[in-house]
């Protein structure tokens, strides 16, 4: 038994070391469709490798904008900045709330924002988060906060895509990348936010779908917005437009809302701004920017009505 | 029933009797082992036995090989094929057959593996149930080596019981066609099993006539690495039986069954097959015909990987076994899939 045991470990550590050296080797030398587990893209759609390396410039902000896609490309900093507000737009590619906890656990004390403005997409709450951790770990540094989404997410593909980042960071072979600021159509603006300028969208017929929460991504949402609230910070939720053609698609938008209006201050945009699918969106999910002009504008106007953006530059003011 | 015929002795130990009927490597699905095999095994005070528990681990490794790598991928395209089979060319439903016939054998024998290597960690020794069927030359051979306890369970208990192959001809043929529509009734009431069942009996009632069913009872090209150009035709002939059956056995219905062979026999049987996710089932296929290859090297043994590298040097042989531990791992789909005779 004891020899039995003694080679069981040895062998263990063989096969890791193996594990990882054949892994970094199939990551570089085969293509997509021959590794379906590890998929490791730095400089993916979003641009999060630059707003992360940004954001170290970045602290006592404004405003933070957390979400997914729709956040980055529906909140213009710009547009805040205009109106004397700083903010960064912390929105990545399909965020769902296993990984804003951890953005907000790393960069929350840092940027010290006096208000968050959080955009909740109901697919998001559906989803298994794989697909967000992968952008998140070939973007982002990793450490303890990434090794706990992993264990988390509890994925093959996240497993090995995290593995293989930390050889890449040990290696430090992402130091020389400069991701482009402009990608297709695609401009990043300093702050996060990332322009579109493509304009036009033809809708096309979609199945109806029902939103369905899953109750590790609710779990993870609560613990945000508690975190964010113990730090006495105001926190507001944005259902950011979408065309009408994907909104009506949702058989149970109304028990979405009722969740959200639970946590904290809550806008369904799409009840509040009237838009025109080809006019304002460029697909079936993002604003364009005449899109997000009137988005963004409306949302300024009900701050300031509401009473939000006086607190924060009430509190700007203390700061300084 | 052994007891009642007197081929067992009834057992006085409560322990060894509770233990043989819970026991839980192959509780579930199989291989279906007899008190007669199994139950003295508990009587007995075993030690640990150091190339026995390897051996295990070894089997352990190729059953989730089989189960993850081969059946998990292939049930994703299997399953696409099968629920939109009116979508698809003849050509892509014969891969859509295909990839069921890799899943359900790397589902089921994967399962039996994973149980027998578990029960070896144990000192336990459970029955083979499969012997590498699809490098049978005939379906009598294949019958022999596809979940074996099963089917000399029927045997012993329905097929011989009934009469077997003594008596007349109306007789062997009434007992054939007994023992495949029961054996098909047992997976499931639904008319399928009961096609898939009859289809195989008529596969063997030839062999059965001809007396030729015992024919092929030696591994295919024993101590050869190819076989000759008869035996290879002969495991093709076996094998397209084989798979042609196995598409009753999945489809949801009889008229599934039936709009999909049509679907086969079609002049698009001869265009490129086309589906959703082509480049990634591309990887299955590669990976299917490595694991053939594999199976073909390893089918003098209880299962492929037994003997493979075990006269190289260790780093090597450890190499092997991490490479299937690493294709496991790139391989794996992200969705769970049930074991399939979790369900009979």
């Amino acid at each position: 038994m004891r020899k039995f045991l003694i080679n069981t470990t040895k062998f263990l550590l063989f096969t890791s070391v193996f594990y990882i050296a054949l892994l970094c080797v199939w990551e570089q030398a085969f293509p997509s469709w021959l590794k379906p587990n590890i998929n490791y893209k730095v400089g993916a759609n979003g641009h999060l490798y630059t707003r992360l390396s940004e954001i170290k410039k970045y602290s006592n902000i404004d405003i933070l904008f957390l979400g997914s896609s729709h956040a980055y490309r529906g909140f213009d900093t710009r547009i805040f900045s205009k109106n004397g507000l700083k903010s960064f737009n912390l929105g990545s590619s399909s965020q769902t709330p296993i990984q804003t906890k951890i953005l907000i656990d790393r960069y929350l004390d840092q940027l010290n924002p006096k208000l968050v403005i959080y955009e909740v997409y109901p697919d998001i709450f559906s989803l298994d988060g794989v697909e967000s951790s992968l952008d998140l770990i070939a973007n982002g540094k990793n450490d303890f906060h990434t090794i706990k989404m992993a264990l988390e997410i509890n994925s093959i593909r996240t497993y090995n895509t995290l593995i293989y980042g930390f050889i890449r960071e040990l290696l430090g072979l992402n130091k020389s990348y400069i991701e482009p600021t402009h990608k297709d159509n695609d401009t990043y603006i300093p702050g996060g936010f990332v322009e579109k300028k493509l304009g036009f969208y033809s809708p096309q017929k979609l199945d109806k779908k029902e939103i369905k929460i899953n109750p590790k991504q609710l779990k993870y949402f609560n613990e945000i917005i508690d975190k964010i609230k113990s730090k006495n910070i105001e926190v507001i939720l944005v259902y950011a437009p979408i065309p009408k053609i994907n909104y009506k698609r949702y058989t149970n938008t109304k028990y979405f809302d009722e969740i959200m209006r639970k946590y904290s201050t809550y806008y369904n945009f799409n009840e509040i701004v009237s838009l025109n699918d080809s006019l304002h969106f460029f697909d079936s999910h993002h604003l364009n920017l005449n899109g997000v002009e009137i988005f963004n504008n409306k949302l300024i106007e009900l701050l300031k009505d509401s009473g939000v953006l006086k607190r924060v530059k009430k509190q700007q003011q203390s700061k300084n | 029933m052994d007891i009642y015929k007197k081929k067992l002795e009834p057992t006085k130990d409560f322990i060894a009797f509770a233990a043989f009927v819970s026991f839980f490597p192959q509780l579930v699905a199989g291989p279906i082992e007899r008190a007669k095999h199994l139950l003295p095994q508990f009587y007995k005070k075993r030690d640990f036995d150091y190339l026995n528990a390897i051996d295990g681990l070894k089997q352990i490794l190729w059953g989730f090989f089989k189960k993850i790598v081969i059946a998990d991928n292939c049930a994703t395209y299997a399953n696409l094929i099968f629920n939109n089979s009116s979508d698809y060319s003849g050509s892509t439903l014969v891969l859509g057959a295909l990839f069921f016939t890799f899943q359900i054998y790397g589902d089921f024998s994967g399962y039996s593996d994973i149980a027998i290597g578990t029960s070896k960690l144990f000192g336990f020794d459970l029955m083979q149930n499969f012997n590498f069927p699809y490098f049978s030359r005939d379906i009598a051979e294949f019958w022999r080596r596809w979940h074996i306890s099963l089917s000399t369970w029927f045997r012993d208990y329905l097929y011989i019981p009934l009469g077997g192959s003594r008596g007349n001809t109306w007789m062997k043929i009434r007992n054939t066609f007994i023992i495949f529509l029961v054996s098909g009734f047992w997976h499931g009431a639904n008319w399928t099993f009961i096609a898939w069942g009859f289809l195989n009996a008529l596969y063997f009632l030839p062999l059965l006539l001809t007396n030729k069913n015992r024919k092929n009872l030696e591994t295919v090209a024993q101590g050869k690495f190819l076989p000759s150009k008869r035996e290879f035709f002969n495991m093709l002939l076996t094998f397209t039986l084989t798979v042609f059956a196995w598409v009753f056995f999945r489809a949801e219905n009889i008229s599934h069954a039936i709009s999909y062979i049509s679907g086969i026999f079609s002049p698009s049987l001869f265009a490129m097959p086309k589906f959703e996710g082509m480049p990634r089932a591309l990887a299955t296929i590669i990976l299917v015909m490595v694991f053939t290859l594999i199976e073909w090297i390893g089918r003098e043994e209880k299962y492929a990987i037994s003997k493979i590298g075990i006269s190289w040097p260790k780093p090597v042989r450890w190499a092997f076994y991490s490479l299937i531990i690493f294709l496991i791992g790139m391989y794996m789909p992200t969705v769970e899939s049930p074991f399939i005779y979790f369900q009979f």
